[in-house]
């Protein structure tokens, strides 16, 4: 039986400094992992030496949220999806495998003492009021499973034309949908776990300790629970100032 | 109309001459809650009438039990605080730092160095004297380089 190929992919697109970031992260990866198989997905005009971190680079678009291409373009059979904006900082790395169990995607919760951290927690859906669960920050998914795949070919289509305006998710009012919702891949992602039958059988994990793999380090500000493990994949993302140049 | 006093009342200073107290009045289905805040003195220097009703009430010892619970009870708050403060201070710096690094990493000498166990190790430093001195050495190793190239 052949052996399943496994490796990270990360996006940097739009922004200069997300590829300063991007790299950064694959180099902390390699860090701990020296081995890993490491796919960067950025623009052409990008790259330079620093690109050799990665063992593999895929030119992409220039989409803000090209990320969903990315994690859908994916060479490897079990993938970890990390945003770019985060940094390795532990060897459990190399750990990362083990919690696909037998999942087929595994994700970071969004829980309530986390949300307070996020642009947008909860949100109005028909008559009631629901939340985003799952935060894609991070993702560890079985891309060999072709309904997976074409999960992640979905959320990556319909975000667009959710960004464009082009589809609205069923249930959702116009207001806060057009004010704050429709600029998030999360609500694409809620949509897609929560509401579209298609994909009602997937199998939907969390990461045991999963604070340790996307940890905000917005996380330390103030009453979060945080385990007694340190971080593996620290998150920068709100603290940085991605439109100003880093030097 | 009777007047109660609440069993929470504590000593707002250690010689126990300031004491804070709640009075419950009932008249009729009406009850009635007040702050207190009692001298022990008068102006004219005599006892307090109602400060020692408060005390004869309650009894001093259930006055002293209250007061270190609600004392014990700030410390704690305080030290949660000062903790959550420290950890907010630290969360902080550690983004900076990540900042300055990713600035250090510019410098054209440390950005086209391929001493990956230098990098590594400006990467994982935990303040910035740390960064400044391993990239010191990532410059020093990349002029020898040049130097024997």
């Amino acid at each position: 039986m052949k052996e399943l190929t496994k490796g990270f992919v990360i996006v940097a697109s739009k922004n200069p400094n997300f590829y300063i970031y991007a790299c950064n992260l694959a180099e902390s990866i390699r860090d701990y992992y020296p081995d890993a198989n490491i796919t960067l997905f950025t623009e052409e005009r990008f790259v330079d030496d620093r690109a050799e971190v990665a063992d593999n680079v895929e030119f992409c678009g220039g989409h803000y949220r090209e990320k969903l291409t990315g994690m859908a373009r994916t060479p490897y059979d079990i993938t970890m999806y990390v945003d770019a904006d985060m940094e390795c900082e532990h060897e459990d790395i190399v750990k990362v495998w083990d919690e696909m169990k037998d999942y087929d995607m595994v994700f970071h919760e969004l829980t309530e003492d986390r949300g307070k951290f996020y642009a947008v927690h909860e949100f109005f859906y028909g008559s009631g009021i629901e939340k985003y669960r799952l935060c894609g920050g991070v993702c560890l998914y079985r891309s060999c499973n072709p309904l997976v795949q074409e999960f992640m070919e979905d959320w990556d289509r319909l975000y667009r034309k959710q960004k464009d305006g082009s589809w609205r998710p069923e249930g959702f009012g116009s207001s806060q949908f057009c004010a704050e919702l429709k600029h998030f891949d999360q609500t694409t992602l809620w949509w897609l776990t929560e509401k579209e039958p298609k994909y009602k059988d997937l199998k939907i994990g969390i990461f045991e300790d999963d604070i340790r793999w996307n940890y905000f380090t917005q996380y330390d500000y103030s009453g979060c629970d945080k385990g007694d493990k340190p971080p593996i994949l620290r998150h920068y993302s709100g603290c940085l100032k991605k439109d100003r140049y880093i030097v | 109309m009777s007047r109660t006093w609440l069993d929470n009342a504590f000593w707002e200073t250690p010689q126990k001459k300031i004491l804070n107290a709640i009075s419950e009045t009932v008249e009729g289905n009406k009850t009635t809650r007040k702050v207190w805040k009692l001298d022990k003195f008068n102006d004219d220097g005599t006892e307090n009438e109602m400060f020692k009703e408060v005390v004869s009430f309650l009894g001093k010892e259930k006055i002293d039990e209250s007061s270190k619970k609600r004392l014990d009870k700030k410390q704690e708050e305080a030290e949660v605080d000062k903790h959550k403060k420290l950890e907010e201070q630290r969360a902080k710096k550690l983004e900076k730092l990540f900042e300055y690094k990713l600035e250090t990493f510019e410098i054209p000498e440390i950005k086209e160095s391929k001493n990956r166990l230098l990098k590594s190790k400006l990467r994982r430093s935990k303040s910035v004297p740390e960064v400044n001195l391993y990239a010191i050495l990532i410059i020093q190793d990349a002029m020898k380089n040049e130097g024997t190239n």
